[in-house]
Order: C-alpha cells, then structure tokens, then sequence
C-alpha cells in the first residue's frame, strides 16, 4: 500500500466507526479489554484538528485534560489521580522539557484493562495564544504508538517469517513458526510470535535479523547503538553465569499490555517490543530455543 | 494471612518454584522468604541485586518511553527464571523468585502479583 494514503485511510476508518457515548459522561474511546488505550489516546489527539479542551477520564481514576490542536499537545490544563504532573501543570506552553514527564503520566493514564472516555470542550483563553506545544507525531514515535493504523479488515498478503523485510505498518503480524533459524536468539524470536510485534538481532549469526514495522525497529537499533555498552553491563549484572545466554522482558504488568525484551546470546543481541501477554510465550520460546 | 504464610501459599500452589522471597529493593534487603531450596543469605543479597539491576537503566528509560515504568521482570538463563515484581503502590517493595523452567509462568505470576496486591493492602 502507499504509505501516503495510510493517515487518510485511517482518518476514513475512524470516521466511520460509531460514537459509544459512556453513561458517565463523555465518548468511550477504549474498552477494557482494548489491548493499547494508549494508542487511543494519541490518536484522539491526533484526530482533534481544532482547538479543543480533551478530558480523559480512566475508570481507575486518574484524568488529565490537555488542550491540543493542530496535532499539538498545547498545554496540559488539569491532571487528578496521576503523580508527579506538576512540571507539566505549571508550563504555560509544553515544550520538549516536559515532553518525558509528559509521556510517563499519559502512560499512568492509559492502563491496560481499564476503560477510558473523552470529553471534549472549547479551548481556554490560556491555550489560545499558544502556537508551539509538543507535536503529537513526535511523542508517538517515542511512545512507539502507531497512529495511523486500521483494524484488519482487508488483510494483505504477510512475508516469509525468514526473510528480513517487515509487513505494511496496518496489517497483522504474521504467525511465525516455532523454533526455526540458524541462532537461538532467532528461534527465540520467532518461536514467540505476534507477541514480540518488532525485534531486531545485532551481532552474532543472525546480525541484521528484523521483524515489525520499521519504525519500531529504528527505534530499538537507534536505542541499542547508544546505550550497547550500558545495556551489555546491565546484563551482567543479572546474570548468573558469565557469558551464558540470559534474557530479560519487562512490562507495567507482564500479563496485559506492551513490554520489551533483551535477549543476550554468543555475542549476539536481540531487542524486542512485546505486545499483550508475554507470560503465555517466553518461557517455552526460551527453553525450545536453549534445546 | 500474614506475608510469610502468603510466600508459603504461593510455594505450596508451584512446587517448582524454588525461592518465594519479599524484599526491600531500596535498602537492598530480602525481608522474608520460603521455598524448597536451601539458599543462604548470599544468594539472597544476589537476587535483590539482580531485581535492582532489572529495573535499572538503560532498559527502565527505554520501558518508560515505550509503555511507563515497569513493574514486573521475567530474567530466564541456561538453568532458571527468575520474576521480580514491584509493588504499584511502592515500587520498592517487591516479590523476587528463583523457578525452574517447567513453571507455569503465567499463572505463576498472576499468582504472585495476587499476593503482592494483598500485601499492599494488608489482607
């Protein structure tokens, strides 16, 4: 597909879809059983062209209200039940000093599991003035959120699991089969699945090896070119055997949600961003894989 | 049930796991532990190191840019897993456990965030 036809698509989906509006007030914008709320989040503000007010509102609490337009967080005006907001609360414009501590209450925010809604007013008179802000496609990337995709409705032809070429941004990942390549860190990999959504292999003898849309494996090589020699170290620190292939997955809650994953294996690495469930896979990815 | 009896239960329910223990991850201190292995004091102090360097950088800053702040760490190698899970409401508590590969890591872990929870809220 042309990748520039991707946000229209994606513009077109979601005007299609139905409003929910939620009894409490507000549209419903992710369900609980809505794998990445974040992702909703971003693309609500995404989608808000004019000036707006949004509320979001988390059934565990937590709300935030953060005036956007023109695809720009302007300023966040209120957060209640998030921790640690006041860096943001007090900026009169967002700028890229906060775009961190932006991020980690949107993420406090959006849990996995609970549901969140969206009530949308008129822009303050503070925010009308504000031309700057933190542009959305920016913390998107950084939050690996992909704001254009589409639900799967007309399903595209998927690559063969060996190659190193990644699937179009909007379709499922492919089901790869388990346990086969030349590395353990490959058959690792590729034994877990569409729950590892992007990985990359650096060094050993699938150096090179890909998997996932090609902006989150940017960001994993770009992340691992800096921070190889801290990650190496932060390894050994966990291991229990020197040199041994160790690996480690880390999530807000290992069971619902994203996560990521380091693998370390015959001077070898493997980094992976996880997607749902990690707890159901890994252990049995790894032990086939040590086989 | 009081923490010691709940770290009981959990090994009771999984006999393969090794190691049950409640720690203070920032003094760096195992609390109280259970389990069918006969760890000493050492290997203790090591599996409180280990769940301090899982939630460390680089990878803590790499998980807070892609999904917020970790609170839970599954560490496999060539003979064990390890999960470490931080409490949500003071991330320096924290359940540290040494198990075979033959657990049922997700239950095993729904299991102990269970009784993490309970501990939180002093149930």
């Amino acid at each position: 597909m042309n990748k520039a036809l991707l946000p229209i698509l994606a513009r077109l989906h979601s005007l299609q879809s139905p409003a929910i509006i939620d009894p409490a007030g507000g549209r419903l914008i992710a369900a609980a059983m809505d794998p990445s709320p974040i992702t909703a989040v971003m693309r609500e503000i995404n989608e808000t062209m004019l000036g707006r007010s949004l509320t979001f509102h988390s059934d565990a609490g937590p709300n935030m209200t953060l005036e956007v337009a023109g695809r720009r967080v302007l300023r966040m005006a209120a957060a209640e039940g998030l921790a640690r907001a006041d860096t943001c609360l007090s900026a009169p414009a967002l700028e890229d000093g906060q775009k961190d501590d932006l991020i980690r209450l949107l993420h406090a925010l959006a849990i996995p599991g609970r549901t969140l809604r969206v009530v949308s007013t008129p822009i303050s008179n503070e925010a009308e003035g504000v031309s700057v802000g933190l542009p959305v496609a920016l913390l998107a990337d950084l939050m690996l959120v992909e704001l254009n995709g589409i639900e799967a409705e007309t399903p595209e032809p998927e690559p063969e699991p060996e190659t190193t070429e990644e699937p179009a941004a909007d379709t499922p990942a492919p089901v790869l089969q388990a346990a086969t390549g030349a590395s353990l860190l490959g058959r690792f990999a590729r034994a877990n699945g569409q729950v590892l959504m992007a990985w990359m292999i650096a060094g050993g003898e699938e150096d090179g090896a890909t998997y996932g849309p090609e902006e989150m494996v940017s960001h994993l090589l770009g992340f691992l070119e800096i921070e190889g020699e801290a990650l190496s170290q932060q390894l050994d620190l966990i291991s229990t055997v020197p040199g041994a292939p160790v690996c480690i997955a880390l999530g807000a809650n290992l069971a619902v949600g994203n996560g990521i994953l380091c693998a370390r294996a015959s001077n070898g690495f493997l980094l992976a961003l996880i997607d749902g469930d990690s707890t159901q896979t890994i252990l049995r990815a790894w032990t086939a894989a040590l086989a | 049930m009081g923490l010691v009896e709940n770290l009981a239960a959990a090994c009771k329910e999984f006999p393969q796991a090794r190691v049950v223990a409640f720690a203070d991850l920032s003094s760096s201190m195992i609390l109280a532990s259970q389990g069918r292995a006969s760890v000493t004091q050492e290997h203790l102090n090591q599996l409180c190191r280990q769940a301090r360097a899982s939630f460390d950088d680089p990878l803590f800053s790499l998980s807070v840019e892609a999904f917020g702040e970790p609170n839970g760490a599954v560490v496999m190698d060539h003979d064990s897993v390890r999960v470490f899970l931080r409490s949500e409401n003071d991330p320096a508590d924290a359940i540290c456990c040494i198990c075979d590969h033959g657990i049922d890591l997700a239950a095993f872990v729904a299991r102990v965030r269970k009784t993490l929870d309970q501990l939180d809220a002093g149930t």
